[in-house]
């Protein structure tokens, strides 16, 4: 089976612009005529799509077990409530448990081990998937319920999506870019897991520093290759203290953008930056920037259409 | 016949004084009253309490093991409130301060402890507080 080429764009820290270079990553590889998907993985504030002007379309629910114990059929032995992981199953001597659903992570254990099988499986909705396109790029969304945990969950549903899709049309993506959210968490693990390359974001701050280490000590756990892009470069003119430092730790470094107000109108605009029918500023730090790190991007990589 | 659960500190005991905690105290002190009278008393291990999660789930079931139907609390996280409730345990909240088990037990026959009904910490408020 053919694979689309995987990029996932992360940082650690929030708020350095992974979703910005995400979308203009997808947006660069679109105007070379590649087919592209972009999925939003940060589940806690899906926001893709508003940079892209676009809108949530076809929402479909993420389902999440929940075990169900049939009373008739329950022995009141406690072997699911002795062995449940998260304490989700309360259980006194010679009565049915007593389910506490916020705690459940969903195991499916009790389900498989009841010796009696008095327990089913219950669905509730922990979140939603949205399928959309803007600019010829197409979008999948992902979005956690609010007051719900399992971020991962429907991480991994909005990649069954994209499995799904291929598995009906193998050509039908060249490039899927992942943008995750901040953190080093489960549900950012999830897609790095997925990518063929990584790169993280990060800006020339004390905080952007901390959490690039964080992310790039997950990356190495999974084994993936990657390299950096310094957002707001030219921020506070630590630019080269920043990078100096980067080097001397051996982490690869993409590109970096520096400060542009071409950049923050394209964000108001709902436009991307690079997207050829937006009237740009061609000599902008930000458009020139963009370019250089797609040329060093397409040397890093290896995209076939 | 009534018996009363209290989170304690140490062994537990009629002398102990009450700890803040539910889910991360060390002992239960079981204590029933019959007549008005206390006519027994029980410290129970709470093996819930350095557990990473679930504590006032756990907590609740090794008073409900133990037949408890009151239990008097400081701080109540919302799965412990869930718990007791399901098991229908009345829950009565100190008026504060370090008292012990003794004391709090003839507030109670007195009738001087208010009943809550819900939590009045959030989530994981238990874990790494001192006392």
């Amino acid at each position: 089976m053919v694979k689309p080429k995987i990029i996932c764009v992360t940082g650690g820290k929030g708020g350095t612009g992974k979703t910005m270079v995400a979308v203009n990553l997808a947006t660069m590889f679109k105007n070379r005529g590649y087919k592209v998907l972009l999925i939003d993985g940060d589940v806690e504030n899906p926001n893709t799509y508003l940079l892209l002007n676009g809108k949530l379309k076809n929402k479909t629910e993420v389902p999440y077990f929940l075990p169900k114990i049939l009373e008739d059929k329950c022995n009141k032995c406690g072997f699911c409530a002795e062995n449940c992981a998260t304490h989700a199953l309360l259980y006194i001597k010679d009565s049915i448990p007593i389910l506490i659903s916020t705690v459940c992570s969903g195991c499916k254990l009790c389900y498989k081990i009841c010796p009696t099988n008095a327990i089913e499986a219950d669905l509730k909705v922990i979140g939603w998937i949205y399928t959309s396109s803007a600019f010829d790029i197409d979008l999948f969304i992902g979005e956690l319920k609010p007051s719900e945990a399992r971020s991962a969950a429907v991480v991994k549903t909005l990649m069954k999506t994209l499995e799904k899709d291929i598995i009906t049309d193998q050509n039908k993506y060249d490039i899927v870019i992942l943008d995750t959210a901040p953190g080093a968490h489960c549900d950012v693990e999830e897609l790095i897991n997925q990518a063929d390359l990584v790169i993280p974001v990060t800006e020339p701050t004390r905080f952007g520093k901390l959490d690039l280490l964080r992310i790039i000590e997950l990356i190495n756990l999974l084994n993936k290759e990657y390299r950096v892009i310094v957002n707001r470069s030219s921020l506070l003119g630590y630019k080269e203290k920043f990078l100096l430092d980067l080097e001397e730790k051996g982490i690869e470094v993409l590109g970096d953008i520096p400060l542009d107000e071409d950049i923050v109108s394209s964000y108001c605009q709902g436009i991307p930056l690079m997207e050829s029918s937006r009237n740009s500023d061609k000599n902008g730090m930000g458009y020139k920037s963009f370019n250089e790190i797609f040329e060093k991007l397409m040397e890093w990589g290896e995209f076939s259409k | 016949m009534i018996k009363i659960a209290i989170p304690t500190c140490g062994n537990g005991g009629l002398n102990e004084i009450m700890n803040n905690r539910f889910g991360r105290c060390d002992t239960f002190t079981l204590v029933t009253i019959e007549n008005n009278q206390i006519s027994e008393v029980e410290s129970v291990i709470n093996r819930a309490r350095d557990e990473t999660g679930g504590v006032g789930i756990q907590a609740a079931q090794i008073i409900g093991n133990h037949n408890a139907n009151e239990v008097i609390v400081d701080f109540l996280g919302p799965n412990a409130a869930f718990s007791l409730k399901a098991l229908n345990i009345k829950i009565y909240h100190t008026p504060g301060g370090e008292l012990t088990v003794k004391e709090l037990i003839d507030l109670r026959l007195n009738k001087k402890l208010q009943l809550i009904t819900s939590a009045n910490v959030g989530a994981h408020q238990g874990m790494g507080r001192s006392r």
